[in-house]
């Protein structure tokens, strides 16, 4: 072996690339242990600490949205606001903008509509319009008829507000829409909670909604979801929640 | 070698256990409560007939169990004018079109089937959940060819504890006025008003304020049989006699839930106030003492201890309660300024009563016995009255003037899916509902 090769050889010798055996792999056994021991560490204190994703005893946040109107006299008997009314059902309701039609187009269709089509079709809408969660149907006449706060929210359901008003909002919104089966028993609705893991965009469209915690009853579990689903998309989040949101979310806790 | 790969793994499975740790850490809970419990949809298909006897007999069987099951307030029975399914499909599950259920928005189906069995009807009701496909349970029954009626209630009841675990309340009784031309009667029927029996009647006499013995003896009234008013017993088999030995007049009779006890309103002079005594009359005991008021409609608390009764000692007639040896008068109402016929729910929380409203108009409300909350039942539908829970304190029965005359309604206790009873046509009023 000439000085040349050998300068050579031992150039080439911490290459990884060449077979020669190398005192590396003892290197490479400690540090496989080390990780293992690093991941194990990872893995004990994220089961010790991880098991309670979301702490039960947590203080829930307690969210009203105040209606807006006058307050009733306390003396008098209560009355129910939401009775249906024959002048609320007559009441006329703003047409929904209709999409600009190109009137080169034929539209054989529209011809051949009986003339009652336009009308039933503004009945179905207008029938939409009062059962969706907006309420923007709500004339002015019953927003005065309701009881509430004259600084109050028009779909507000409270008499008094409380804690952050778009958690009060999103409450509001999910309320209307969340419907359990008469059929579960009394003494089980007592124990039932379920908590579903919500994110929301800032548009106020759900990306995700997951059930964190089931009730134990499928019937409750599948109405809880199905509410958040029905009520969605919420209003759009105010600026200092917007990211908390759409990253960590926010568990919603369900209790009949 | 696979060193690299698996620290880039490790490394990416530990910024996952940290990124989810963090993101769990400061969720906020949102409560929600205040669940809008609906009914669960339900369809129910008209009875299958294994024989022309047990044909003649399935409309009547029908027309109970579609009342009871419309009236339970834990269904929302559909209109069979909606069905997709074919008449004469199956009772199996595997013979169901089950899509053809959901279609319609059903949550369940019942299907019931009717065979002879020498003088009896024997009858078979399958439940079946649309979502799943599956038969959940299997009820059977039977009942003479005449109480056909009472089958279907049997059958409700049981289909109404199957899902619920509470005892149904469609075997139980009512009793109730009826106005004629010549004066009042006393009747005793089924829940639903139907297979009535007179009690108390006769020609310009006037038979009021029925109250059924809780242990289903018999019912007791007031009655102006001999000019003012007294309180009859009529006990099954036997004649009206009287039960309350008074020379003052008595109204209102109120027995307690286990039957060993009555109350009721005595008038001397100007004042008039409540009594209770034993069942049999004896032991006649003044409760209350407010001279120159008026106290009256006892009602006893579930467990008997306490009664609510009205009282317009507070210059309007209000509800109030009072424990059963006349200690601790306690006012409940402070809203309105008319309110009166209180009955205590069988649940024991709350006490149904008719109010005036300031509209002048006549509805009814529930007051929470412990908290005093008023909560409105009917509005907007004529004049409504005279309360009376069910044995299990889920439903109401009142008499209501919405349709001109006085006739008998059916609802929720929340006010909720408020039903005429099915009886023949008159004027009724006044209901008690008891086992």
């Amino acid at each position: 072996m000439s000085p040349a090769d050998a300068k050579a050889h031992s150039a080439l010798a911490p290459s990884l690339l060449t077979g020669t055996r190398l005192p590396v792999g003892r290197y490479l056994v400690v540090s496989l242990v080390g990780h293992a021991a690093f991941f194990a560490a990872i893995g004990v204190f994220s089961y010790l600490h991880l098991g309670a994703r979301i702490d039960l005893n947590q203080q829930p946040i307690k969210a009203s949205l105040v209606r807006l109107g006058k307050p009733r006299d306390p003396k008098l008997l209560p009355r129910i606001p939401d009775a249906p009314k024959e002048e609320e059902a007559k009441a006329p309701v703003p047409e929904p903008p209709k999409p600009e039609e190109p009137k080169s187009v034929p539209m054989p269709d529209a011809k051949a509509r009986p003339p009652g089509n336009a009308d039933r079709r503004k009945q179905l809408l207008s029938a939409f319009n009062r059962t969706s969660g907006a309420g923007g149907s709500r004339t002015a006449k019953t927003i005065e008829e309701l009881e509430g706060q004259t600084d109050g929210d028009p779909n507000g359901n409270s008499a008094t507000q409380e804690g952050e008003r778009y958690y009060g909002q999103l409450k509001a919104q999910i309320q209307q829409r969340y419907d359990v089966s008469q059929t579960i028993p009394e003494q089980e609705r007592l124990h039932l909670k379920a908590q579903v893991l919500v994110l929301i965009g800032k548009t106020g469209e759900v990306l995700k909604a997951r059930l964190a915690t089931s009730s134990g009853n499928e019937l409750f579990d599948n109405s809880v979801l199905a509410a958040v689903k029905k009520a969605s998309p919420f209003p759009p989040p105010p600026e200092h929640l917007r990211d908390a949101l759409q990253r960590r979310g926010i568990v919603l806790e369900f209790r009949p | 070698m696979t060193h690299p790969s698996v620290l880039a793994r490790a490394v990416g499975f530990t910024m996952i256990l940290l990124s989810a740790r963090r993101a769990t850490a400061q969720v906020p809970v949102l409560e929600i409560s205040g669940a809008n419990f609906r009914p669960m949809p339900l369809a129910v298909a008209a009875p299958q007939s294994a024989d022309d006897n047990a044909r003649s007999k399935s409309a009547e069987l029908d027309a109970a169990l579609m009342f009871d099951l419309s009236a339970s307030g834990i269904f929302q029975v559909l209109d069979r004018k909606s069905f997709l399914a074919r008449v004469s499909e199956g009772l199996t599950a595997s013979a169901i079109n089950f899509a053809r259920w959901a279609d319609i928005g059903a949550d369940g189906l019942v299907k019931t089937q009717l065979a002879s069995e020498g003088q009896k009807i024997r009858a078979e009701l399958h439940f079946f959940s649309v979502g799943t496909g599956k038969e959940e349970f299997k009820l059977t029954d039977s009942a003479a060819d005449r109480d056909v009626r009472r089958l279907a209630h049997s059958l409700a009841d049981a289909l109404y504890r199957r899902l619920t675990r509470e005892p149904g309340p469609f075997q139980s009784h009512l009793a109730f006025v009826r106005r004629t031309a010549q004066g009042k009667e006393v009747w005793v029927a089924d829940w639903d008003g139907r297979n009535g029996q007179l009690a108390a009647g006769g020609p310009n006499v006037l038979n009021v304020l029925p109250a059924l013995i809780p242990d289903g003896s018999g019912v007791a009234f007031t009655t102006y049989r001999t000019g003012r008013p007294m309180i009859f017993v009529q006990r099954s088999g036997g004649a009206a006699v009287p039960l309350v030995k008074s020379d003052h007049m008595a109204t209102g009779i109120a027995f307690s839930p286990d039957a060993k006890r009555i109350a009721y309103s005595l008038a001397v002079g100007e004042s008039t106030q409540i009594w209770v005594a034993q069942a049999d009359g004896s032991g006649a005991k003044q409760l209350t003492d407010t001279p120159y008021f008026i106290n009256t409609s006892p009602s006893w608390s579930p467990d008997g201890k306490r009664i609510a009764f009205v009282s317009n000692q507070g210059g309007s007639p209000q509800i109030y309660v009072m424990s059963a040896d006349g200690g601790g008068i306690r006012r409940l109402t402070f809203q309105g300024n008319y309110n009166q016929t209180p009955d205590w729910s069988p649940r024991g929380d709350l006490i149904a009563f008719t109010a005036r409203d300031e509209r002048r108009a006549f509805d009814l409300f529930t007051v929470n016995v412990e908290s005093g909350k008023i909560t409105r039942l009917t509005q907007d539908q004529g004049d409504n009255e005279e309360p009376t829970f069910s044995p299990n304190g889920r439903l109401l029965i009142f008499a209501s003037h919405r349709t001109g005359t006085s006739r008998l309604f059916v609802m929720n206790s929340d006010g909720s899916n408020q039903l005429p009873l099915p009886m023949d046509s008159g004027a009724y009023h006044t209901p008690d509902w008891g086992r």
